[in-house]
């Protein structure tokens, strides 16, 4: 069992780092304008599998062993974020997707996504972090570091629908992109919210 | 932020707490006050009180020697059969105190019947006499009586279909399984209030342990049935409260989905993952 245990973070850790980075690259590449929708696609897809693996050798330990109390906590968490991972690879490579169906957007102010790009890393990192380290201090941060995200998206958002100058390229492609990173933010959230439920074994209620 | 795992025991507070599921809501059936059980020297049970609910399964775990088996023994008064043991403080049955002066010990078997690790069925006896000997002993020979009693009791064991065309052959002769369901249908004869079961699948298949759990599914509709078991997945498929037990004490009690998910005591937390015990 402690074996399977030490496996299945592993693979989480691992999931952990390929998502992360990918996450990176995507939002690099809008801001850089370089094409890299191949290489983004293929790490979103190598998450998915490595979901699927994790979602296996999960249900193998709960049916082997029948965990109870943190044991079958961090199991269940473990699913969780597997997924939660696996998404952040398929919005990564959503971003990467808007280039291809937007061109050239060199012309573009990208300055909200850069920092909400940013933040959002951030709170990747951090989960990633009180998840290996299973630091509930860090998780709560994680959450508070939300807001932040969710907020640059609402305001873009409106102000966009109020401006009438605006090249219709751009604000629809940011808004787009926005959306992408303000989902990523959550599920990074929701990551730090597995890792409170770990230790703690409370649930927080999602918005 | 606050950690919802106790690194050591809360102390022992003077005025009586009684453990109970917060959500519970039967009414409580048994209840023990401060009880103490002893083998001679040996403290096996410490100051013990806990509400047992009516029409609930309450499943008693812990690690070998910490006193489940001699608790249940305590709530009908079987403890005292041991030479040398002795039980003080109080068991309530429906608020009637079991151990108060006066009061018969035979009674308190009839009313809290007993089903143990290994089927005993009276080796003498056809299946039929298994079932009718509490009621005889208690006097009753009207054969038209035996008959429903047996067929009641047999019906609610879930053995009837199975037996029904064997009733004259001995008891033993059954398998292992149905001769433990033969052992719940005496219990169930004498019309108890509630069933203790110490163990009662650790000698059984895994087809015979499916059909006495869902039997004791069906006996919670009208009675209050405490287990004991080693098997923690067993308490976690069938009970409807779990009650932790570690050195002769309670250490947690709660609804059998909270103790499994998120024990409160580190205790707990660490029997369960196997960290010991």
């Amino acid at each position: 069992m402690d074996l399977g245990l030490d496996r299945l973070r592993n693979m989480i850790l691992d999931m952990a780092e390929l998502s992360s980075n990918t996450v990176n690259v995507a939002i690099d590449s809008y801001v850089q304008g370089r094409d890299l929708r191949e290489s983004v696609y293929g790490w979103s897809e190598e998450l998915r599998i490595l979901q699927d693996e994790v979602s296996e050798l999960s249900v193998e330990l709960l049916a082997r062993y029948q965990p109870v109390a943190s044991d079958l906590r961090f199991i269940k968490s473990c699913m969780e974020v597997a997924y939660g991972f696996s998404r952040l690879g398929r919005y990564a490579h959503d971003i990467t997707d808007v280039l291809g169906i937007f061109g050239d957007l060199s012309k573009c102010d990208k300055t909200q996504i850069e920092l909400a790009g940013k933040q959002a890393e951030d709170m990747i990192r951090l989960s990633i972090k009180a998840f290996a380290d299973r630091d509930v201090k860090l998780a709560s941060k994680v959450k508070e570091m939300d807001d932040l995200v969710d907020n640059m998206y609402i305001s873009f958002v409106k102000k966009a629908a109020h401006e009438q100058t605006a090249d219709i390229k751009c604000t629809v492609s940011a808004t787009l992109i926005l959306r992408y990173v303000e989902r990523i933010a959550d599920h990074a959230t929701y990551i730090g919210e597995s890792v409170l439920y770990i230790v703690t074994g409370e649930r927080t209620p999602r918005k | 932020m606050t950690v919802g795992i106790q690194l050591e025991k809360p102390k022992p507070e003077k005025q009586i707490q009684h453990a109970l599921p917060v959500a519970a809501l039967e009414k409580d059936k048994i209840e023990t006050e401060k009880l103490n059980a002893f083998y001679g020297k040996n403290h096996a049970i410490k100051d013990l009180s806990i509400k047992i609910r009516d029409k609930s399964i309450t499943a008693i775990i812990g690690p070998s020697g910490c006193g489940k088996s001699t608790f249940i023994r305590c709530l009908n008064r079987m403890h005292e059969l041991v030479p040398g043991a002795r039980a003080s403080g109080k068991v309530f049955l429906d608020g009637n105190d079991m151990y108060a002066k006066g009061v018969d010990p035979v009674l308190v078997r009839r009313r809290v019947g007993m089903v143990f690790q290994k089927p005993n069925p009276f080796p003498t006896m056809s299946v039929y006499d298994n079932v009718a000997a509490g009621l005889k002993l208690n006097g009753v020979r009207n054969r038209d009586r035996l008959d429903q009693a047996v067929k009641k009791s047999l019906d609610a064991a879930a053995l009837w279909e199975e037996v029904k065309d064997d009733l004259w052959k001995p008891g033993v002769s059954l398998s292992g399984g149905q001769q433990q369901r033969l052992c719940i249908a005496r219990a169930l004869a004498v019309e108890p209030e509630a069933i203790l079961m110490d163990e009662p699948c650790s000698a059984l298949d895994p087809s015979a342990t499916a059909k006495i759990e869902g039997l004791m599914t069906n006996l919670k509709e009208e009675y209050a049935v405490v287990i004991v078991t080693h098997n923690m997945q067993q308490a976690a498929r069938v009970s409807d409260y779990t009650a932790f037990f570690y050195l002769g004490e309670l250490i947690e009690y709660s609804e059998t989905t909270t103790l499994f998910e998120n024990p409160s005591q580190e205790l707990t937390e660490r029997y369960l993952t196997g960290k010991f015990g």
